[in-house]
């Protein structure tokens, strides 16, 4: 923590008459070393491994340095992991568009209609789910949607079914229920923090000029609360790409999910085979953070 | 504005208004009832941790205390709780002081690449953190194991929330307390530390709470032991009993706590700083 930035502005190579000692350069990054030791030793040099276990092959369960594209050319080829992989993306895709579907509506009612005061607790609840148990939010499904589950219970209560319904769970339609649960709070923080800025008086303002509701707010106001959007969108999308526990749990077969496939490969002991589909997916995410990191950057995501 | 406005709402516009009111009751509703369910449930005499309800208890809290499983359970997660926090705490605070202050060339590739961790999918981290114990390292799954996995997925919340508080420092106030001449530990001790100090405390708090829910990491790192939400989910492969309800509930309960604190607390550590400050004044002054 140099006190003085004089002292570290070394930047203009061939100007400076005399450089500082290495050590005074380097003394203000001095509080990044131990970050460098636990990502660089426990984060990137696993992640480095994975890269490497996908290009190799695993013979009489051991992992032989035999370069080649077997594990990419062994999940491509094989029609149900390609499957997986579409159903996945699918899956998040779906996640992603009602999550926001409806998010939206709660953040616009927040950021519009409710007073100040209130707004503030209403925001809270939101976010306190999030800080629950992880495991537990997922677990407390199979409880309402189970074949003697609560939702079963009521329905037959009201008399619009007479026998439970076995599709509520361990199918992708609980898969998808259980995800946009887990992810609403991102969604709806970062939609109401971007609705919050809007100045409503600009669609009072095109309203007046003669625009109709729907295109005072596809006109008005959607194009202004895009970045909002994009963000949570990739809130959403991108941590549904990953989820193993929630398919695991509610999806039965149908609901398999790309995670789930890396476990079996790693716990099958076909690891190359697994560092190949994790690599695919981590590549998938990296890609998406990097193409939209100027929203990203902006984004207070925790609602400080 | 509102006001006038009010006055001459259409009907159709109270009709939508209403129509947002209740979206909004339903996703609260929505948010809320998995939880109050397994709160319900955890008080409920039925035997098999569902409905209907056959009568009130707290025959399973008591069943869950005297589990030596889940007591042994309990052990683990706090101190494991208790390493990655230590960890966390100080691997982030000292990360975020060059994250906001350095002259860093990429700052924002930087912070991206320190945030990673929480952006990649839990299941990654533990696969390939196991490939490289037991592949590379040739440890053996432990506890320890479990500590260093979930620090690096914890610690990247703690630098965003001390790099938060950084970044809205006045750094003139170092600059003054070194004119009068305060060297570099003083300035550290007595301006940067007390007036950052909530900012590391609440970042603490955090990293407690996100090391007591972890799972998709432990599962993947925990060697014979268990931690809560591993022992939880052992149990619920084999469906849901009432003493699991009641330990969800307790492990609700102390995240739902701890988190309130690590939000309420730095505030008033500062307010209650602020009016010893003012109080102590005169005494100091001459």
């Amino acid at each position: 923590m140099a006190l003085t930035p004089e002292a570290t502005v070394g930047r203009a190579p061939a100007v400076t008459p005399r450089r500082a000692p290495l050590s005074r350069r380097l003394a203000p990054y001095a509080g990044f070393s131990p970050a460098v030791v636990l990502f660089g030793g426990f984060f990137l040099a696993p992640l480095a491994l994975i890269v490497l276990y996908s290009f190799w092959e695993v013979i009489n369960y051991n992992v032989v340095h035999n370069w080649t594209l077997d594990n990419y050319h062994y999940f491509f080829s094989t029609p149900t992991y390609v499957k997986t992989l579409w159903d996945t993306i699918w899956v998040a895709a779906v996640t992603t568009a009602l999550t926001l579907l409806a998010a939206f509506p709660l953040a616009y009612w927040l950021a519009r209609y409710v007073r100040p005061a209130i707004r503030r607790p209403l925001l809270v609840l939101i976010i306190v789910p999030f800080w629950t148990s992880y495991l537990l939010r997922v677990t407390s499904w199979t409880t309402i949607l189970g074949q003697k589950g609560v939702l079963n219970r009521f329905l037959e209560l009201i008399g619009v079914i007479h026998q439970p319904l076995s599709f509520l769970l361990y199918d992708r339609p609980a898969v998808i229920v259980v995800l946009i649960y887990l992810y609403f709070p991102f969604a709806a923080l970062t939609l109401y923090a971007s609705l919050e800025r809007f100045d409503w008086m600009q669609m009072r303002a095109a309203m007046d000029l003669g625009a109709p509701p729907r295109a005072a707010i596809t006109r008005v106001l959607l194009p202004q609360i895009r970045p909002g959007i994009t963000v949570s969108v990739i809130f959403v999308f991108i941590p549904v790409l990953g989820e193993y526990l929630t398919p695991q749990l509610v999806g039965g077969t149908r609901g398999v999910m790309i995670g789930n496939l890396i476990v079996n490969f790693f716990q099958g002991a076909e690891y190359t085979r697994g560092a190949a589909i994790s690599l695919l997916i981590a590549a998938m995410i990296v890609v998406l953070l990097v193409v939209f990191r100027k929203q990203l950057d902006v984004a207070d995501t925790y609602g400080r | 504005m509102a006001g006038e406005a009010a006055d001459h709402v259409a009907p159709h516009k109270h009709l939508a208004r209403g129509a947002l009111v209740a979206w909004a009751v339903f996703i609260y509703f929505f948010l809320f009832a998995p939880i109050i369910l397994l709160v319900l449930f955890s008080f409920n005499a039925n035997q098999y941790g569902t409905l209907p309800i056959t009568g009130w208890t707290l025959h399973w809290y008591h069943a869950a205390f005297n589990d030596f499983q889940i007591q042994d359970a309990l052990k683990t997660t706090l101190s494991v709780a208790l390493e990655v926090t230590i960890i966390a705490t100080v691997v982030g605070t000292a990360a975020a002081f060059p994250l906001v202050r350095a002259n860093l060339p990429f700052r924002s590739g930087i912070r991206a690449a320190l945030t990673l961790p929480i952006m990649l999918p839990g299941l990654l981290i533990g696969v390939s953190l196991l490939t490289f114990f037991t592949g590379v390292l040739h440890l053996t799954l432990s506890n320890q194991t479990v500590v260093i996995g979930q620090a690096v997925y914890v610690t990247p919340f703690v630098i965003l929330v001390v790099a938060s508080r950084l970044e809205g420092f006045d750094r003139s106030l170092e600059r003054a307390a070194a004119d009068l001449g305060a060297n570099s530990y003083q300035r550290l001790r007595h301006v940067v530390l007390p007036l950052i100090g909530p900012a590391i405390f609440a970042g603490a708090l955090f990293a407690f709470t996100l090391s007591l829910d972890e799972f998709v990491i432990t599962l993947f790192l925990i060697g014979g032991g268990n931690t809560l939400p591993i022992y939880i989910y052992t149990q619920v492969k084999f469906g849901i009993t009432p003493e699991v309800n009641a330990l969800a509930t307790l492990l609700i309960a102390a995240s739902l706590t701890i988190t309130a604190a690590a939000f309420v607390v730095p505030g008033a550590l500062r307010r209650v700083r602020r009016g010893r400050r003012i109080s102590a004044r005169p005494a100091t002054g001459a």
